[in-house]
């Protein structure tokens, strides 16, 4: 697929915790209408990197842009109403809260501009094939049907950038599965999605371009094979070749 | 979305309909001391619904709404005080638009600071808040906190004190559940309730929730302000004591956990539970009075942890499952 204009650059982004160095000089672009992987250990700097982009932490250095707008700075507020939405690696949902009225929220709120709130709020349900259970309490729900709720209620803002956190953690093969068919169907919807997650199966077999992320620097970029074969990703993720 | 919400609960509004007629024709029946404790009853509904706007919608738990009970009743009182107009009816008119005003004016100004703080913090700030008002009453001179306020009489002639005050109050808790009504179903209260079950992330959905809690703690303490108001009136004379009641402020919360927090109806159901336990049933055992409504009180949270709507969708939930 070809490469569209960036509709996400992080140019430079560092982020410091006191001590820790979180975030080191970290610099990508997504292209708009792709699906983009943000891979790494475990404490890489995945999250927090989401969690700047969003506005949910102030930069330390470096700046964020969607298309030609700088983002850093802005409330998380202002930044879902740009049109970026985020689906959380622990599920967030509102718990008291039945799976429509939840995804009704989102379609309620996000991204500026006119909606028809009921036909946003079908669509989002149709699309996670969580119809069925638009009445069911949010926390009644078992761990895959948080995860589509996840996705269900980001899509409803009508985001034209997904941030999607783990959105597989916790999941089987084949409802794994699933979830990378919906995250497909996101993208054929018309909006860029930017994953994070540690089943490479997966990630190999959905993303355009890998970043990876090490001790909260960016290690290398590029297409699955050729991540999958760089030598610096395998001795710090992937694990040392096999023998033979 | 107004419209859509009419819809959707269509039959709450006819049983509130019904519910209004039934309180506007009640004082031809009933005994003065009735229509005194229908007053109490409206009065405390009306503060206990206005209260949920914040608490109940938002989460925003406030231990000290008896502040706008008190800034509303003074204002108006000293106004009215001061500024006789021609009629004694136009005097209260404009004293409880002015009391109502100072309390929105005021909760606007205290809001953004103070909705910083969460949980247990803003709950304790707003204690904090309701005695500073308090003491303020007592030392600013207008006030006359500690001499006291009479409030001047504008009851029509032809009217029993007790009747005119009882119309006044169904005109004020009919207000103020309309308010609530139309918060519940609009962008507003969604928004509220996306804050009172997670902020942060409320916030990543793009719900402006510093301005929304903002709007839900200005609505909530203007109506407080206005039964208060109200209340004033029907008092007749006021003094610090008499309206700066922490008792008031923590009722409100008992009326909405009777009920059901997050409900319209709750606080409703949750103050004539209270008022007639209070009132009627115990009203004349006045020895252990307090102590039967505390072990009753306790006895309710317990076997309705989710007060008495919780309680009753688990009847109707358990009779849709037994019927399958």
């Amino acid at each position: 697929m070809s490469a569209g204009a960036p509709i996400l650059r992080v140019a430079g982004v560092s982020k410091r915790f006191r001590g820790l160095l979180a975030v080191n000089d970290v610099s990508f672009a997504v292209p708009e209408g792709s699906i983009c992987s943000l891979i790494g250990p475990n404490g890489a700097g995945k999250s927090s990197l989401f969690n700047l982009v969003t506005g949910y932490l102030p930069l330390t250095a470096g700046a964020v842009w969607f298309r030609d707008r700088r983002i850093d700075g802005q409330g998380t507020t202002a930044i879902s109403r740009m049109g970026i939405a985020r689906a959380f690696q622990i599920a967030k949902p509102f718990p008291e809260l039945s799976v429509r009225d939840n995804v009704r929220i989102g379609a309620l709120f996000g991204r500026e501009g006119p909606r028809d709130v009921a036909s946003v709020v079908r669509d989002a349900l149709q699309l996670t094939g969580l119809s069925d259970h638009a009445g069911q309490q949010a926390n009644s729900l078992t761990v895959g049907f948080l995860r589509r709720l996840e996705l269900a209620r980001a899509v409803a803002t009508r985001p034209a950038l997904l941030l999607a956190d783990e959105p597989c953690a916790g999941l089987n093969p084949t409802e794994t599965e699933e979830i990378m068919g919906i995250l497909r169907q996101i993208r054929a919807n018309g909006v860029t999605v930017l994953l994070v997650e540690h089943d490479m199966r997966a990630v190999m077999g959905i993303s355009e371009t890998i970043f990876v992320l090490d001790a909260g620097a960016k290690i290398a970029e590029g297409p699955p094979d050729a991540i999958a074969r760089d030598p610096r990703v395998v001795a710090a993720y992937l694990g040392a070749p096999a023998e033979g | 979305m107004l419209a859509e919400g009419i819809r959707a609960h269509r039959w709450w509004i006819v049983a509130a309909a019904v519910g209004f007629a039934v309180l506007l024709t009640a004082p031809a029946y009933l005994t003065p001391f009735q229509v005194r404790v229908g007053q109490l009853f409206l009065f405390s509904a009306g503060l206990g619904v206005a209260w949920t706007i914040l608490g109940g919608f938002a989460g925003y738990w406030s231990f000290g709404h008896t502040a706008f009970i008190g800034l509303g009743a003074f204002v108006a009182g000293a106004f009215e005080l001061h500024v006789p107009l021609g009629s004694p009816v136009a005097t209260m008119v404009a004293g409880t638009a002015l009391g109502s005003l100072a309390c929105a004016a005021v909760s606007a100004v205290i809001a953004y600071p103070i909705l910083r703080l969460r949980g247990i913090y803003f709950a304790i700030a707003m204690l904090g808040v309701s005695q500073v008002f308090a003491e303020l009453t007592n030392n600013v001179d207008a006030f006359k906190g500690t001499m006291g306020i009479n409030m001047p009489n504008a009851v029509p002639a032809s009217m029993e004190p007790q009747t005119f005050f009882y119309y006044v109050f169904v005109a004020a808790t009919a207000l103020t559940l309309g308010v609530a009504f139309w918060v519940k179903v609009s962008r507003l209260g969604y928004g509220l309730v996306s804050i009172r079950e997670d902020e942060d992330t409320a916030r990543m959905l793009g719900v402006p929730t510093e301005r929304y809690k903002i709007w839900a703690f200005v609505l909530s303490a203007t109506l407080t302000g206005l039964l208060g108001i109200v209340y004033a009136h029907a008092l007749g004379y006021i003094t610090t004591g008499s309206v700066y009641r922490t008792d008031f402020s923590l009722n409100m919360i008992v009326y909405a956990l009777l009920g059901g927090i997050g409900t319209i109806v709750g606080p409703v159901l949750g103050s004539a539970l209270m008022v007639w336990l209070t009132q009627v049933v115990l009203g004349r055992l006045l020895d252990v009075h307090m102590f039967i409504t505390g072990a009753l009180l306790v006895a309710i949270v317990l076997l309705a942890p989710h007060g008495l709507v919780g309680f009753a969708r688990k009847l109707l939930r358990r009779g849709a499952g037994g019927g399958a």
